[in-house]
């Protein structure tokens, strides 16, 4: 039996195209078009590598608006077997509990699952709680900060990236693995296998196949409230000049001041 | 608005694993004109104390340099996949 | 078998305007695009001339991306210190719009929408390698190793066409063929953009400039368009006269030209938003390549259909005529079946009795006339002086229009013979 790999992955703006407005100071994402979250790209490499060692069967899911297609078929472009797309008016708006509930509740009509690929984060929130979430609402294993991953017999050997170096965990599947932005190269969908997509298609799910109650989703299912938004007040630059012989007096004067600290590192 | 600010307002997919153009530096080295240091629209090509740099990340795609040099020192493809510059406007 | 009946490559408005039509018809078409999403890597200065659009998108006037139609058109001669501007604007425009202002990556886009609207299938952020060929002729694309088979492909890969030169079929790019766009979208407040150029509501401005103030031979043309919400600036840069001059550098002429004392104005508080640059199809007639073979046809800027005459620059409406004339070609075709090079010069024949051709061949050489140092290095200075001598008042008595023109065209070198002839050339070609 081949493993059974599912990618959650989400479509965002291109932060390269949101930009501040020079007089409301709030972020313009107008002009900002949808890509595929940049550390989900690596969660999708991850899940392509091991199909290509072991012939494992993967399902991309995402949950957003129609147009998150696109962002589907550019996964199977690269080699994703299939595509689901969670999509309904009554979803939107939701926090990250109701999403990973949300996405959670599409495996109670998905096949079984070995494991599950996610971002560490995404550039267009940061949390970092879906794919924990998930793993939650799934009472399955979690594995984050993913560097690599490398399936032995029912286990996936994964390598963690910490502040002080790598660890090495093994851990039986089903696991929820989320990888870090950066920690693999993503490859190029190709012309055959994006026209395979098309003819493919995707699947649908809304809200009457998922038959969650109305208020565990979207708004209304989200128990996440913005307490407060504070700007930091903008520290002017002092603009002192050290001499390569003053270094010494430059590190005392940064610990006065606080700006940098002696531990026992 | 100097060129590099220029520049800096575009988005840009850079392709890690690709350079879509390549130069021959050999040729370089011996080229009496370094025209492309004039023809580039994007200031990829600047001389660097008389050795030609050559940068492909800033590339708007034109084509300008490998019409430019009459060497054959310049090889251009397109990029691969959704990389390269990506306009807002056109 | 083939897998399509036909393969489009590049969704601009050649490529998207043949798979608009070919789908329509009920043919199997891909249309296949690197850009992701389409238009994204495309510019154009750019104003659509034209009614082509008509034969694919009827509705297209009411529906399409359009920033403004042109009811204002100037084309300037700009010196260091003048200019000397022939503006045309009529109420006749407001009933027969004739130029639209637009934006490449929404027009590009919305064309591409189209044509999947049609039945096409678009496969965008995948670049074609080259040609699949079999025997010589050729029989599909090649990506990333897989062949991917049609009766036929449709070259519509615009002004750098890659795929065309590394598949054999067309010679590279020579100086004469191109010359450099740069260009910049200004963004200026819908209200001081009308103030400014004298527009109201969807009115729009299109003006064309010979910038004669360029040093040491350098040859370009300025274009300055206004959007809705922004303005399109540009310089159009002669490669073969920017090589000769070798110390000028092509990003800092536009610079030149908007901060021109005439240009500088209209575009003062404007915040630049965006700097591109592409290759202008500038060589006419002579830069066609073979425009068809054994299973291929070539269109738009790739088969090198443009025009400029220094009154007006062209592409898109050449584009989007010819893409659908190779897609009419097909559609012929295909009842029979054949697709060699001699069934396919159907698609010459079909250019022919089409505008494209018809403006190509009528003005051959037209080239040497808008690229060339009469109209770059003299006629501005000539202006100049002749404006200035008839509207400065210097107390000196008035001399006659002929004389004051003989003085101006000598303290530019211009002989009247050579002025004779270069002029008679210049009516015979435009």
């Amino acid at each position: 039996m081949a493993l059974k790999i599912v990618v959650l992955i989400k479509q965002v703006p291109d932060a390269e195209e949101i930009f501040i407005d020079p007089v409301k100071f709030t972020l313009n994402r107008s002009q900002a078009r949808g890509i595929i979250n940049p550390a989900d790209e690596n969660a999708i490499e991850a899940a392509l590598k091991i199909k290509d060692e072991t012939g494992a069967e993967i399902t991309v899911l995402t949950m957003g608006p129609p147009a998150a297609e696109t962002a589907l078929i550019e996964c199977m472009g690269r080699g994703v077997d299939k595509g689901i797309l969670i999509t309904d008016r009554v979803f939107a708006a939701a926090d990250t509990w109701a999403t990973s509930l949300t996405l959670a509740a599409a495996f109670n009509i998905m096949d079984d699952f070995d494991i599950i690929f996610a971002g560490e984060s995404t550039t267009d929130s940061g949390t970092g709680h879906v794919g924990p979430g998930v793993a939650e609402f799934l009472g399955i294993d979690q594995v984050t900060y993913s560097v690599n991953t490398k399936v032995e017999g029912k286990n996936v050997i994964v390598e963690r990236s910490l502040e002080d170096g790598i660890e090495v965990v093994n851990v039986p599947m089903p696991v929820l693995i989320t990888t870090l932005i950066g920690s693999n190269m993503p490859r190029r969908s190709t012309l055959r296998m994006k026209i395979d997509a098309l003819k493919k298609g995707i699947t649908v799910m809304d809200h009457e196949k998922l038959k969650l109650p109305p208020e565990w989703v979207g708004i209304k299912g989200s128990p996440t409230v913005v307490g407060s938004l504070k700007i930091p007040d903008e520290k002017k630059r002092e603009g002192k000049k050290y001499e390569v012989e003053e270094i010494p007096k430059l590190v005392d004067d940064l610990i006065e001041k606080g700006a940098i600290k002696i531990g026992d590192a | 608005m100097k060129i590099e600010d220029r520049l800096s307002l575009l988005n840009y997919k850079t392709d890690k694993s690709f350079a879509h153009i390549t130069v021959d530096q050999n040729i370089c080295e011996t080229c009496p004109d370094h025209f492309c240091t004039y023809a580039c629209p994007a200031k990829c090509y600047t001389l660097i104390e008389d050795k030609l740099n050559f940068k492909y990340e800033d590339c708007v795609e034109c084509g300008t340099c490998v019409v430019a040099c009459s060497h054959g020192s310049v090889s251009w493809n397109n990029v691969k996949g959704a990389h390269g510059v990506k306009y807002k406007y056109g | 078998m083939s897998e399509f009946d036909v393969i489009v490559v590049g969704a601009g408005p050649a490529g998207s305007s043949a798979a608009i039509r070919l789908a329509s018809k009920k043919m199997n078409v891909l249309l296949v695009e690197k850009s992701d999403p389409p238009g994204t890597k495309n510019v154009s200065g750019g104003v659509l001339w034209g009614h082509e659009l008509d034969g694919v998108i009827p509705d297209w006037e009411k529906t399409a991306p359009v920033e403004r139609y042109v009811k204002a058109k100037t084309v300037g001669f700009l010196t260091e210190e003048s200019s000397i501007n022939i503006d045309f604007r009529s109420r006749k425009f407001d009933e027969n719009r004739s130029g639209y202002t637009v934006l490449r990556v929404k027009l590009d886009q919305w064309l591409a929408k189209k044509a999947v609207e049609s039945g096409a299938m678009l496969v965008n952020g995948v670049t074609v390698d080259r040609l699949a060929m079999k025997d010589g002729k050729v029989v599909g694309v090649e990506q990333d190793g897989d062949t991917i088979t049609a009766d036929t492909v449709i070259l519509s890969e615009g002004a750098n066409p890659r795929v065309a030169i590394q598949s054999g079929i067309r010679e590279p790019l020579k100086d004469h063929d191109v010359a450099i766009g740069v260009k910049e979208v200004i963004k200026l407040p819908e209200e001081k953009i009308n103030e400014r150029f004298n527009l109201r509501g969807k009115e729009g401005f299109a003006g064309e400039y010979v910038l004669g103030f360029l040093k040491g031979g350098v040859e370009a043309g300025g274009f300055l368009y206004t959007n809705k919400e922004s303005l399109s600036l540009g310089a159009v840069i002669s490669m073969k006269h920017l090589r000769a001059n070798g110390n000028t550098r092509s990003f800092d002429i536009i610079e030149e030209f908007n901060s021109h004392p005439s240009i500088a104005p209209l575009i003062e508080g404007g915040k630049i938003d965006e700097y591109s640059a592409h290759m202008v199809q500038e060589g006419g007639y002579s830069s066609i390549p073979k425009l068809f073979g054994d299973g291929y046809m070539i269109t738009g800027d790739a088969a090198g259909f443009s025009f400029s005459n220094g009154l007006v620059l062209q592409g898109m409406n050449y584009a989007i005529q010819s893409g659908i004339t190779a897609a009419d070609t097909f559609i012929d075709l295909k009842e029979k079946g054949n697709f060699s090079n001699s069934a396919m010069s159907l698609y010459q024949e079909k250019l022919q009795k089409t505008f494209v051709m018809q403006d190509m061949t009528n003005f051959k050489g037209i080239e040497n006339v808008t690229w060339g140092n009469l109209t770059h290095q003299h006629l501005p200075g000539i202006l100049e002086n002749v404006m200035l001598e008839i509207f400065m008042e210097n107390g000196m008595p008035k001399r006659h229009m002929y004389k004051i023109l003989m003085d101006a065209m000598k303290k530019q070198n211009v002989s009247s013979s050579r002025m004779i002839s270069e002029s008679f050339k210049m009516i015979r070609r435009l």
